[in-house]
Formats: C-alpha cells, sequence, structure tokens
C-alpha cells in the first residue's frame, strides 16, 4: 500500500521537489559568490556579516518547500472531498500516516542536494583562518526546519479545505494587522507575538530561530 | 454446444408485462423445444450469459430453468449447465396446443376490445388460411 | 449472515431539505435491491451512511454482519462502491488508478481487471481526467467489480450515459452476480432499468422509506381499477388506495397499491360494480405511489 501512496505523492510533486533540490543545492553556491569579495579580501568579520544576512535565506527555503510540498500531498483528496480516502479499506490514520512519511521522504532529495552543495561550496574555497565550515550542521537545520515545516502545513492540509483556509486565513489576517499597525504606527503586533509565543514555547520551531551560518566560528 | 439462436427469441422478454420475467423465459424455452428449435441433448446459454446479455437478474433465470426442469423439459447438470430432456413427441404437442389456445384467446381478447366478433375473427383467418384475398 | 444490509430507526440531519428519520431498511443476501426515489430524496445520503463516510445521529446500520461506522475499515474491503460522483484522482492514469486500487483490496483479479478494461475500451495511459463521463463510470464499476466484493453499492451508476454504456455496465455486474453470488444495492431514478435487474425494491421519499418489498409483489400489486358506482367513503380495505379519479357519471379510476385477485369482491361488496382491473406500468405506479404519499387525502382513510 505504502508503494502506491509513495508513487503517487512522487507523481504530484515531482515537479514542486525539482524545483526545491535545485534551489536547495544553488543555495551554498550562492552565499559563497556573494561573499567573494570578503573571501578575498580574506576578511573574517566581513564574511560573517555575509552568511548571517543570508542564513535567512535558508530558513524560508526550508519553510517554503514544507509548505508547498505539503499542500500539494494534500490537494488531489481535497479536490475529491477526500471520498475516494474515506472509502478504502483501511483506518484513516494509518492512510494519513502513510502520505506523511511518503512526503516526509521525498524530502530528502532537497535536504541531500543542500548538503552536497554546501561541500561544494566550501571545497571551491578558501576560508579564512579562525573560522570553519558547518555545511553538515547547517544540512541537519535545514533538514530538521523543512520536516516541521511540512508537519505543520501537513496537518493543517489534512483537515477539510474549510478548516485549512480558516486557519491559514487567520493568520494572514493577523499579519496584515501588523503590517497595517506598522504602517500606521500603533502598537498592533498580533501576528509578531503569535510567531514569537510559538517559536519559544514549542521547541521544535525553534529550529528557525538559529544561526544558519555555513561558516562559522 | 449452446444454441446462439436460442438468445435472440428471448428478445421480446417484457418487463411490462404482468407475466413474471421467468414465466416469460420458461414459456418461450418450452415452445422453442416444441417446435424442434432446440433438441434433445442441445445446452441452454448458461445463467450468467443469459442474465447478461438480457440484462436481468441471474435468479430469475435460475428460476426459469428449474421451472422448465420440473416440468421434464430440460435437465440442469451441475457445474455442466442446462441441458434439453428428451421430450416425448405427445408433450410437445401440448405445449404446442397451450401456446396456440394462448394465442387464439389474447386474439378474441384484443379484437373484442376493438369491436370485432369472433365470427368476423373466424372468418377472416378462414380466408387467410385459404391464401387470403389481399 | 441472512442479510446484506440492515439499517434499524436511522436518523440524520441531510440539510435544509429533509431529514432522515426513523429509516429502517433491510437488503437481504444475494439479492438485487433497488433503492428507488426520485432526486433529491435522500438515497445518496443513506448510502454515504451505510458506507461510513456519514455518521447518523441515532440507529444502528449493519452491513455484512459488521457494525458500521465500528468496522467500517475492514468491511469497506468487501465493498465495492461506485459513487454518484467520479472519486478517482484525475491526474492518475488508468493503468496507475487501477495498480492503486489493486494494493488496498487483498482479493483483486487482476486477470479479470485486464479483460474488463479491454472489454470497456479503457486506453491504460488515459489520463483519468481527460475520460468521458461513460468512460470514468465504466472505470469506477471495474475498479468496484475486480475487487471481487461481496457486496456492490452503487449509486445512480448509470446515470446520465448513453445506453450502449448502459448495457455494457450493468452486463457486467449481472454476470458477476450470476458467478458470484454477490448482493448488489443499487440506487437509480430509472425506473425502467432496475425493473428488469431487481428482485427486491425499496422506495424513497423524501428521508422516509416508503415502501420495501419483492420487486414482483411491487409490480403485481399496482393496479389501476374502473369502477362504477363507488361508494364516497372508502375504509377498511384491503389495498392501499393511492389515487381516485372521477369520469363520466358514477363511472371512476382508482390506483391501488398491495392489489391481489379476488378483491373485487370486496368493492363489489359495497355496491359497486369492477369493469375492469389493468396493470399498470411500473413507471406510472412509482409515480402514483409518489404523489400519494406526498398528499395525505389520496390515502385510504
Amino acid at each position: 500500500m505504502f508503494r502506491v501512496i509513495l508513487a503517487t505523492q512522487w507523481k504530484w510533486t515531482r515537479g514542486a521537489l525539482l524545483i526545491a533540490t535545485c534551489a536547495a543545492f544553488a543555495l551554498p553556491l550562492l552565499s559563497i559568490r556573494n561573499a567573494s569579495t570578503a573571501l578575498e579580501e580574506m576578511n573574517a568579520r566581513d564574511l560573517l556579516a555575509i552568511m548571517n544576512t543570508i542564513g535567512m535565506a535558508y530558513g524560508l527555503t526550508a519553510g517554503s518547500i514544507g509548505l508547498v510540498i505539503a499542500a500539494m500531498a494534500w490537494t488531489p483528496d481535497h479536490a475529491g472531498r477526500h471520498v475516494y480516502a474515506l472509502a478504502l479499506p483501511l483506518a484513516r490514520w494509518k492512510y494519513v500516516a502513510m502520505r506523511f512519511a511518503a512526503g516526509a521522504l521525498t524530502l530528502t532529495a532537497p535536504v541531500i542536494a543542500l548538503w552536497i552543495g554546501g561541500v561544494v561550496a566550501i571545497a571551491s574555497i578558501q576560508i579564512p583562518a579562525g573560522l570553519h565550515s558547518h555545511a553538515a550542521a547547517l544540512t541537519i537545520r535545514f533538514a530538521l526546519a523543512t520536516l516541521v515545516a511540512y508537519a505543520t502545513f501537513f496537518a493543517i492540509s489534512s483537515g477539510t479545505k474549510r478548516t485549512a483556509g480558516l486557519i491559514l486565513s487567520t493568520l494572514a489576517g493577523a499579519l496584515i494587522l501588523e503590517l497595517v499597525g506598522e504602517a500606521l504606527n500603533l502598537p498592533l503586533r498580533p501576528f509578531f507575538l503569535f510567531v514569537d509565543f510559538v517559536m519559544n514555547w514549542s521547541g521544535t520551531l525553534g529550529v528557525f530561530n538559529g544561526p544558519w551560518m555555513l561558516i562559522d566560528v | 454446444m449452446t444454441h446462439l439462436p436460442s438468445l435472440h427469441m428471448l428478445d421480446r422478454i417484457d418487463a411490462r408485462n404482468p407475466t413474471p420475467l421467468y414465466a416469460q423465459i420458461a414459456s418461450r424455452m418450452r415452445l422453442a423445444i416444441a417446435a424442434g428449435e432446440l433438441t434433445a441433448g442441445d445446452g441452454l446459454p448458461s445463467v450468467r450469459q443469459l442474465a447478461a446479455r438480457l440484462r436481468i437478474n441471474p435468479a430469475t433465470v435460475v428460476q426459469a430453468y428449474r421451472a422448465l426442469e420440473a416440468e421434464g423439459f430440460v435437465e440442469m447438470r451441475h457445474g455442466a449447465g442446462t441441458f434439453v430432456h428428451d421430450v416425448a413427441p405427445g408433450k410437445k404437442a401440448h405445449e404446442r396446443k397451450t401456446a396456440a389456445r394462448r394465442l387464439i384467446r389474447e386474439l378474441l381478447t384484443e379484437g373484442g376490445r376493438m369491436g370485432i366478433s369472433p365470427q368476423e375473427l373466424a372468418a377472416v383467418l378462414r380466408d387467410e388460411l385459404n391464401g387470403g384475398s389481399q | 449472515m441472512t442479510d446484506a444490509i440492515r439499517m434499524r430507526a436511522l436518523c440524520y440531519r441531510a440539510g435544509s431539505h429533509f431529514d432522515i428519520s426513523d429509516l429502517s431498511l433491510t437488503v437481504p443476501a444475494g439479492a438485487v435491491y433497488g433503492f428507488l426515489g426520485p432526486n433529491g430524496s435522500g438515497k445518496t445520503t443513506t448510502i454515504r451512511l451505510l458506507l461510513g463516510l456519514l455518521r447518523a445521529r441515532h440507529g444502528e446500520i449493519e452491513v455484512l454482519g459488521r457494525s458500521i461506522p465500528r468496522d467500517v475499515a475492514a468491511t469497506l474491503a468487501r465493498i465495492g462502491y461506485v459513487p454518484e460522483r467520479p472519486h478517482i484522482y484525475p491526474s492518475l492514469t488508468v493503468a496507475e488508478a487501477m495498480r492503486f486500487h489493486a494494493a488496498f483490496h487483498a482479493r483483486w483479479d487482476g486477470a479479470w481487471a485486464a479483460e474488463l478494461a479491454a472489454t470497456f475500451l479503457l486506453r491504460g495511459d488515459a489520463r483519468v481526467g481527460t475520460l468521458s463521463k461513460g468512460e470514468m463510470g465504466k472505470l469506477m464499476m471495474l475498479l468496484a467489480l475486480a475487487q471481487r466484493p461481496e457486496l456492490l453499492v452503487l449509486d445512480e451508476p448509470t446515470d446520465g450515459l448513453d445506453p450502449v454504456v448502459r448495457r455494457d455496465m450493468l452486463e457486467s455486474v449481472l454476470g458477476y452476480v450470476a458467478e458470484h453470488g454477490a448482493t448488489v444495492f443499487i440506487s437509480s431514478h430509472l425506473v425502467h432499468e432496475l425493473e428488469r435487474i431487481c428482485d427486491w425494491v425499496g422506495v424513497m421519499d423524501r428521508g422516509r422509506l416508503v415502501a420495501e418489498l419483492p420487486m414482483q409483489l411491487f409490480k403485481d400489486g399496482i393496479k389501476r381499477v374502473r369502477i362504477t358506482g363507488a361508494t364516497a367513503e372508502v375504509s377498511g380495505a384491503p389495498f392501499v388506495l393511492l389515487k381516485r379519479e372521477r369520469g363520466q357519471g358514477t363511472a371512476e379510476e382508482w390506483i391501488v397499491r398491495g392489489w391481489k385477485a379476488g378483491m373485487e369482491s370486496y368493492i363489489e361488496g359495497s355496491g359497486a360494480v369492477v369493469r375492469e382491473v389493468i396493470d399498470l406500468d411500473l413507471e406510472d405506479g412509482f409515480v402514483e405511489m409518489l404523489r400519494a404519499a406526498r398528499v395525505p387525502q389520496a390515502k385510504e382513510a
């Protein structure tokens, strides 16, 4: 059973996975490219600053990949109102678990691509003294972040379209409110408060918070 | 060996007719045997074949075949199918006569509905049998 | 197990149109049960309830001897379901859809599935989303049959399909039933089609089961009776008076249900004369029965 679920999962997400894999591979190389001046000059301080700035891109990419793959995993079921899956002779939780596992399995592609990209990027340059490469650690953080984002959006999407829509539109509403508040200089920070709370209270989402440094001390 | 011609003769089976479907099938088969269209040893279509072909409930076909078996026209051999029995000529003649009587009765009833008397019907029948005028 | 489906005192809130209340329905094992009723009468809802896709508020459901929704996952393996609207993932090809379905059903007959695909003229590499309505119907029937189920639940399987496709589908269903003795629960508003294949009939109207009886009794029992000199009041009749139409003079035409031979004597006992008893077309009888079910005055006092 898992095999056919994996096969359909692959069929539905292979386009997005390809893009994700390329992006993940390119990210470390782009980081290095961005820091080319600092590397030429062997300027450790500038290098660290650039790595820090670019670090955000890793987090964003991880989150996006997780979101997209999770959403695409459920779109065909949503379209049919889950009737087919519910009419299959197996417990709902087993079906959901297999879908989750299948999606998680496909995410190894961009994760491995990131690691390879990191290794290739590091191999092509000379790191200033006192600094070290953290390609492996970065990959692990990336993997965890992708998984967490995937799990979160998977959970949201596995419900009815209505529930999923409700949750996402509430988040969007909070974000808009915050932007408006910022523009009008009002003390409205609902989105920030929510994110802050979630990130710090649940250690899992804290994985997005940490440093995304390819090269660090 | 299944007689495929016997399938098309059943195309007239009418679900709207008050006579139950199984009875319609049974009487048509009986007549086919009586008229010599089906001879002793011939195989009737399988239940599956006939049910699918006529798009009727297989249980109806089984009921028809059982009725025919009870009357001694066929025998159902488990696993092999249903086969025409060796029916005595007298029995066949009786069946033909019964069918003819049924036809005549229908004719008389229908004629009555249309306002044609039995005498008029008989006269036209004699005429037709003598070659017919028009 | 003598009953393939048993529903007792089922209650469900379907929406603004009607409720399903106190629905009790029995489908004997091995029967071909026609579930008749106009559109919107609750047939699809009832089917969804018996498959565990919806949860009833009260009542019991037992399918193939197992309680629904408690044992639904195991029971669904033995049920072949063809829904009203296609439910297969449109992005899969026909071959992929068959492989997917096969993986979940232990009794899948691959050889027969291939045979059916050939009979139904379904190409393996065609995307499900591009199939015509008829092809989609045939594919869903293929999946339900190749599973080799004990019970087939068909929700308006031939609705909107051309006669050739309808014939192909019915032939394959009946062939399967003949060979494997499966039970069929088929809902439709196409009375003529069901007339030939069903040995039981259940009539649904606005969330209620209005009648449930063997098809032959249903067909036999509905008659048009021409009467003269009937009394104004009809009470205690052994049949159900569905409709009463006055004609010329004292002539009347009654549409009755549950008529048996010899009931003329009841009418003649009240001084009336029975001129004729005419068999009613199943479709007409069905229509009259529904009309009567909706207008209280038409029923016998």
